[in-house]
C-alpha cells in the first residue's frame, strides 16, 4: 500500500467541513447598479402598457385598454408612414454620407504624424460640441439675413437659398449639420482601427508592387471590417433616434418635413398630450433599435475582447 | 502605398485643407461673431477685421439685455451653474455606483452581473424618450420633476453605462494575483480594492469619469423634459435664450462660445481617451 | 511551527478535474515539490490552499485549523507568484512592507534584513518596472517570505527568470526557505528544480497524487511508467517485453537478445511489461556477447558532462544512451552491442503503468 492510499484512508474518516458560504460581495457591490437597472426598466414597462391604452392627458377619463389599437391607427395614419420614412431617410443618408467621409478622411490621416495628429485632434472639437448647440450655430450661419453661409451660396448666385425653413432643403441642412456632428466619430474610430491593423501584409504587399486599389478592397477594408461595422451601427442606432439637432433646428418642421420617430413622439405627448400613441411611436422605434443594438454588441465585444488582448 | 507622387501630395493638401475649414470654420466663425455688435454682424458683405466688444459677455454676464423692446433679464449664467452642478454631480454619483460594479462585474462572473451590465449598455441604446416619458409622470407623482437630483439621476443613464464599461476593461486588465497578494500580506478586501485595485485602474477611471462629464453636459432631451427654467442646464437654456433674445445674436454667440468651451477644453485635456469613451470602451486609441 | 494537511480534496471546473481526492502533509520546515507536466492542477492546488478559490470537497488544515472558507488574509500563508505579481505603483520597498503590519522602525530593519539576505538592499527604490526579472523575482520572495507566514507557496517561481538565475537561486533557496519554519510547497514543471530544492517530491498527474516520495526515491523507484518518463533527462529508455522465470531470474528477449531483467522471486513469468533502463546504465561497447544487444549508432551528441548516443537496436527501437564523455564511444553508423546490469532494469505493467517492484512480485508469487 502506498503512502498516498494512506494518507486517502486517513482522510476519508475525517468529517466533512460544511461547503462554501454564499458570496454575497459581489451582489453587495452591483446593488446600486442594479437599482439604475429598475429604474429605467418600470419606465420602459409602463411606457409598453401605456402604448397598449387610450391615453391622453387631457381627457384622463377616456382613459382604457384598447389592445394594439394604436399600433393598428398607423398603418392608415399618412403622419406616421412619413415619420417612418424621414427616420430611414435620415439615418440612412447620414450615415452613408458619414461613413464615407470619415474612412476618407481616417485614410488621409493614418500615417501617425505630428501634423496628423493635430488635425485629428482638431476634428473632435465638433463632436465634443453638445449638438443641440451644434444646431444653433448652424442656425446662425444659415440665417437668411445675415448668415455666412447665406452669403457664400449668394457668391455663386444662389439667392433666396432658405435652408432649414424650406421644406425642399430642411433635410439637406440638419443633415449637414449631422455630418458636422457626428463624423468624427467614425473618423476617430476607422483611425484607431487603421493604426492597429498589422503591418506585414501592407509590407508584403508594398514589396510585391501589388497596386493600391487591389491593397486597400482586399486587405484594408477586409481587416478594417469591424471597427467599419461597429462604427456604423453605433452611428445607426443614434441617428434613427436623432432629436437634439432636428429639435433644436426646426422642431420637426417646416410642418411635417423632419417629423422623426422622437420628435413626433415628443410632440405627441407634450403638444397632443397624446400619451398612448406616442408610447406606441417610442415602442416602434425601440423594436427597431433592439435588433440594431443586438447585432450591434455582439460586433462590440469582438472588438473589445481584442482591444484588451483576450481574442 | 503612401503616395509621395506631386499630384498625391497636393490632392492629399488640398482634400485636407477642406476638411480643416469645413470642420473648424464654425467653431471659428461664431467665436469671432460672439465679439461682435448686431451692426456688425449684420453688414454685408462679412468681414474678417472688426472692432471686438466684450459687450455681449458682459451683458450675459450681468444678465441684463439690452433689446429693442426694453431691458430684459436673463438667467443664462444660471444655465450655465446648472450645467456644473448636475454634470458634476451625475458623474459623482455614477463613479460611487459605478465603480464597485464595474469591479464585480470584472472579478466575479455571476449572471446578476452581466445581465445589469448588458441590460445597461442595451438601454444605452434605446430611444431615452420611451423611459423619459413616463418617468417624467413617475417623477410628478414623486415630487422629483425639476429637482436637481431627479436630473442627477436620469444622468446615470448616460454615465453609468460608460463608466460600467470602461472601468470594469480597465479591472480585467489587473492581473487578479496582484490582489492576490496583496491579501495574503494580510490585508482585507477592502484594503485591496481601494489600495491596489484602484489606483491601477486609476485612469480609466479618470477617463471614464471625464467623458461622462462630457455627455452629461452635452445632453440635451433629458433636461428638456425633466427641468423647468431655473434647473435648466446650458443646452436647453441657449434654446431658450434664442427664442427669449430674438435678434440679439452677438449674445446668442457668445452664449454659445461660454456653453461648448468647458467641453472643448476637457476634450483636449482627455483627448488621449476620447477614442475608448466614445465606444464604450471597444477599442483603445 | 504549523503542519499543512490536505485531505481528500476535489476540484471540479465544469468537465475538468484539476483535482481530485488529493491528500498530501508538509511538516513545519519541509519543503514539499509539487511536480507534474503543465495543466496537471499544480496551480489549482497552490490556489486553493491562498484562498483564491474553495475546494469542492475536502479539507485543507494548517496547524490543525481548517482554513476552508478563510478569506485569504487570515490563513498564515505567504506566497511567490510565478508572474511576479508585484504591485506596480509601489515601490520594492514598499512591495516587500506591504506583508507587514506592524509599523515604524520595525519594518524598516526587517525590510533591510531580508532585502539583504536576498541581496536586493540595492534596488529598494525602484518601482518593479525599473527592476530586472531576477530582481523582481527576488522582491515577490522577499515579500512572501517577510511576514514568516507558517506556509509558504512558491508556484513556479523561477519559470520566468534567465538561465543562468535559475542554477543560482536553485542553489540558493534550499537554505533560503529552511531559515524559516514554514511548510513549504513549492511548483515546478522542472524534475531537476524540484530534485534539488525540495525534501519530498509530490509527483501529481491529472489532478491525483501518483507518487509522494524523496528525490532519490523516485528517481530509483517511480511507482509508474508516466513518472520514469518524467524524471531524467534523455528520458527512460522503454521496451516491450514479456519477462520469464529462469534460474531464479527473469529474462526477457530485447531486440533479439535475451536479457536479464532482475530477480524472478519465484515466479513463473509475468505476461506484457514494459522494461526501462535509465539510459546511463547502459554500457555499450565494441564486443559481442550474449547478453548484449545489438545496435547501430545513428548520432553522437556530445554535452559537456556526458556524451548521448542515439542508437537503434535490431528490432529497430531507438534508445538513448548516455555515456562519460571519455568512454569509448565509437562514431556515428557504428555496429554497437548495448548491455544493462539486471538490477538497472526496471518493469512496468503494461496495462496499468504501475511499476512491479520486489514486493510486488512476492506478493503475486
Amino acid at each position: 500500500m502506498s503512502m498516498v492510499q494512506l494518507l486517502q484512508t486517513n482522510a476519508q474518516a475525517a468529517p466533512a467541513k460544511p461547503r462554501p458560504r454564499v458570496r454575497l460581495l459581489p451582489y453587495l457591490l452591483s446593488l446600486p447598479a442594479l437599482l439604475v437597472c429598475v429604474a429605467i426598466l418600470v419606465p420602459f414597462v409602463t411606457a409598453a402598457v401605456y402604448s397598449l391604452q387610450r391615453y391622453r392627458l387631457n381627457l384622463p377619463y377616456l382613459r382604457g385598454f384598447i389592445g394594439a389599437g394604436n399600433y393598428i391607427d398607423f398603418l392608415t395614419d399618412p403622419a406616421f408612414w412619413n415619420t417612418l420614412q424621414i427616420s430611414i431617410t435620415y439615418t440612412a443618408v447620414t450615415v452613408v454620407v458619414e461613413l464615407l467621409l470619415g474612412l476618407g478622411i481616417a485614410l488621409l490621416l493614418r500615417r501617425p504624424t505630428r501634423f496628423h495628429n493635430a488635425v485629428s485632434i482638431m476634428l473632435l472639437l465638433p463632436l465634443m460640441t453638445a449638438p443641440a448647440i451644434a444646431a444653433l450655430m448652424w442656425k446662425l450661419m444659415t440665417n437668411p439675413s445675415f448668415g455666412i453661409l447665406s452669403y457664400f451660396v449668394g457668391l455663386f448666385g444662389v439667392t433666396d437659398f432658405k435652408w432649414a425653413s424650406d421644406p425642399s432643403t430642411a433635410l439637406f441642412t440638419v443633415v449637414l449639420v449631422d455630418v458636422w456632428v457626428y463624423t468624427p466619430f467614425i473618423m476617430i474610430l476607422l483611425l484607431a482601427g487603421l493604426r492597429s491593423l498589422p503591418r506585414q501584409p501592407f509590407e508584403a504587399a508594398a514589396l510585391d508592387g501589388v497596386p493600391a486599389s487591389f491593397v486597400f478592397f482586399r486587405i484594408t477594408l477586409p481587416m478594417l471590417a469591424p471597427y467599419i461595422i461597429t462604427a456604423s451601427l453605433f452611428r445607426l442606432l443614434d441617428s434613427i433616434q436623432q432629436f437634439d439637432i432636428i429639435y433644436a433646428m426646426t422642431q420637426g418642421g417646416p410642418g411635417d418635413r423632419l417629423m422623426v420617430f422622437q420628435v413626433q413622439a415628443y410632440l405627441e405627448f407634450f403638444q397632443y398630450t397624446n400619451v398612448g400613441r406616442s408610447a406606441a411611436l417610442l415602442m416602434i422605434l425601440w423594436l427597431i433599435t433592439n435588433i440594431l443594438s443586438n447585432i450591434f454588441i455582439k460586433n462590440w465585444l469582438r472588438l473589445r475582447a481584442r482591444a484588451h488582448g483576450h481574442a | 502605398m503612401e503616395h509621395s507622387s506631386l499630384a498625391g501630395r497636393i490632392f492629399r493638401g488640398v482634400a485636407l485643407s477642406l476638411i480643416l475649414i469645413f470642420f473648424m470654420f464654425p467653431i471659428v466663425w461664431i467665436f469671432l461673431m460672439s465679439f461682435q455688435n448686431n451692426d456688425q454682424i449684420l453688414r454685408i458683405p462679412p468681414r474678417i477685421l472688426f472692432e471686438p466688444t466684450l459687450a455681449n459677455y458682459e451683458a450675459l454676464i450681468s444678465g441684463q439685455l439690452r433689446t429693442a423692446a426694453g431691458n430684459l433679464q436673463i438667467s443664462f449664467m444660471r444655465n450655465l451653474f446648472n450645467s456644473v452642478v448636475l454634470s458634476s454631480a451625475a458623474v459623482l454619483l455614477a463613479l460611487l455606483l459605478g465603480v464597485p460594479a464595474a469591479y464585480a462585474f470584472a472579478r466575479f462572473k455571476f449572471r446578476l452581473g452581466e445581465t445589469i451590465a448588458f441590460t445597461l449598455l442595451s438601454f444605452r441604446f434605446a430611444p431615452p424618450l420611451l423611459v423619459l416619458l413616463p418617468l417624467s409622470l413617475y417623477y410628478q407623482e414623486l415630487g422629483l420633476n425639476d429637482t436637481y437630483f431627479g436630473i442627477v439621476w436620469v444622468y446615470q443613464l448616460i454615465a453609468l453605462p460608460l463608466i460600467l464599461w470602461i472601468v470594469r476593461g480597465y479591472f480585467e486588465d489587473i492581473s487578479p494575483d496582484i490582489e492576490h497578494a496583496y491579501r495574503l500580506a494580510g490585508h482585507s478586501w477592502r484594503e485591496a480594492f481601494t489600495r491596489i485595485a484602484v489606483p491601477l485602474a486609476g485612469p480609466g477611471i479618470a477617463a471614464a469619469g471625464l467623458l461622462s462629464f462630457i455627455f452629461c453636459w452635452n445632453n440635451f432631451v433629458f433636461a428638456l423634459i425633466l427641468a423647468s427654467a431655473d434647473k435648466q442646464p446650458v443646452t436647453v437654456g441657449a434654446l431658450a435664450f434664442v427664442t427669449a433674445s430674438g435678434i440679439q445674436y452677438g449674445q446668442i454667440a457668445a452664449a454659445i462660445v461660454l456653453s461648448v468651451t468647458p467641453t472643448l477644453l476637457l476634450a483636449l485635456y482627455a483627448q488621449r481617451y476620447l477614442v475608448e469613451g466614445l465606444s464604450l470602451g471597444a477599442v483603445k486609441g | 511551527m504549523a503542519r499543512l494537511e490536505i485531505n481528500s480534496v476535489s476540484k471540479a471546473f465544469g468537465a475538468a478535474r484539476p483535482a481530485d481526492g488529493l491528500s498530501l502533509a508538509v511538516e513545519p520546515g519541509e519543503i514539499v515539490a509539487v511536480f507534474g507536466p503543465s495543466g496537471s492542477g499544480k496551480t489549482v492546488l497552490l490556489r486553493m490552499i491562498a484562498g483564491m478559490f474553495e475546494p469542492d470537497d475536502g479539507d485543507i488544515t494548517v496547524g490543525g485549523r481548517s482554513v476552508v472558507g478563510a478569506p485569504p488574509e487570515r490563513r498564515g500563508i505567504g506566497m511567490a507568484f510565478q508572474n511576479f505579481a508585484l504591485f506596480p505603483h509601489m515601490t520594492a520597498r514598499d512591495n516587500i512592507a506591504s506583508g507587514l503590519r506592524a509599523g515604524g522602525n520595525e519594518v524598516a530593519s526587517r525590510v533591510a534584513a531580508i532585502s539583504k539576505l536576498l541581496k536586493i538592499e540595492h534596488v529598494l527604490g525602484h518601482t518593479p518596472r525599473e527592476l530586472s526579472n531576477g530582481q523582481k523575482q527576488r522582491t515577490a520572495l522577499a515579500r512572501a517570505l517577510i511576514g514568516n507566514p507558517d506556509v509558504l507557496l512558491l508556484d513556479d517561481p523561477l519559470r520566468n527568470v534567465d538561465a543562468k538565475l535559475r542554477y543560482e537561486m536553485r542553489l540558493e533557496l534550499p537554505n533560503l526557505l529552511r531559515r524559516g519554519t514554514a511548510a513549504v510547497l513549492y511548483v515546478t514543471q522542472d524534475y531537476r528544480e524540484a530534485m534539488a530544492i525540495a525534501d519530498r517530491i509530490a509527483v501529481l498527474i491529472d489532478g491525483r497524487l501518483a507518487q509522494v516520495a524523496t528525490p532519490a526515491d523516485i528517481y530509483a523507484q517511480p511507482a509508474s511508467v508516466a513518472i520514469a518518463r518524467l524524471f531524467g533527462d534523455p528520458t527512460i529508455n522503454l521496451a516491450e517485453v514479456s519477462p520469464v522465470a529462469e534460474h531464479g531470474m527473469l529474462s526477457a528477449m530485447v531486440a533479439g537478445a535475451r536479457m536479464r531483467v532482475g530477480a524472478a522471486d519465484g515466479l513463473a513469468s509475468l505476461g506484457a511489461c514494459w522494461l526501462g533502463v535509465r539510459p546511463e546504465d547502459l554500457v555499450v561497447s565494441s564486443a559481442s556477447a550474449d547478453d548484449a544487444i545489438p545496435a547501430r549508432i545513428l548520432a553522437i551528441t556530445p554535452m559537456h558532462e556526458k556524451a548521448v548516443l542515439l542508437l537503434r537496436l535490431a528490432d529497430g527501437t531507438e534508445w538513448l544512451a548516455a555515456l562519460p564523455p571519455d568512454a569509448p564511444q565509437g562514431a556515428a553508423d557504428d555496429g554497437v552491442f548495448v548491455r544493462f546490469a539486471p538490477d538497472a532494469a526496471m518493469l512496468f505493467d503494461r496495462a496499468t503503468g504501475l511499476r512491479i517492484g520486489p514486493s510486488h512480485r512476492l506478493k503475486a508469487a
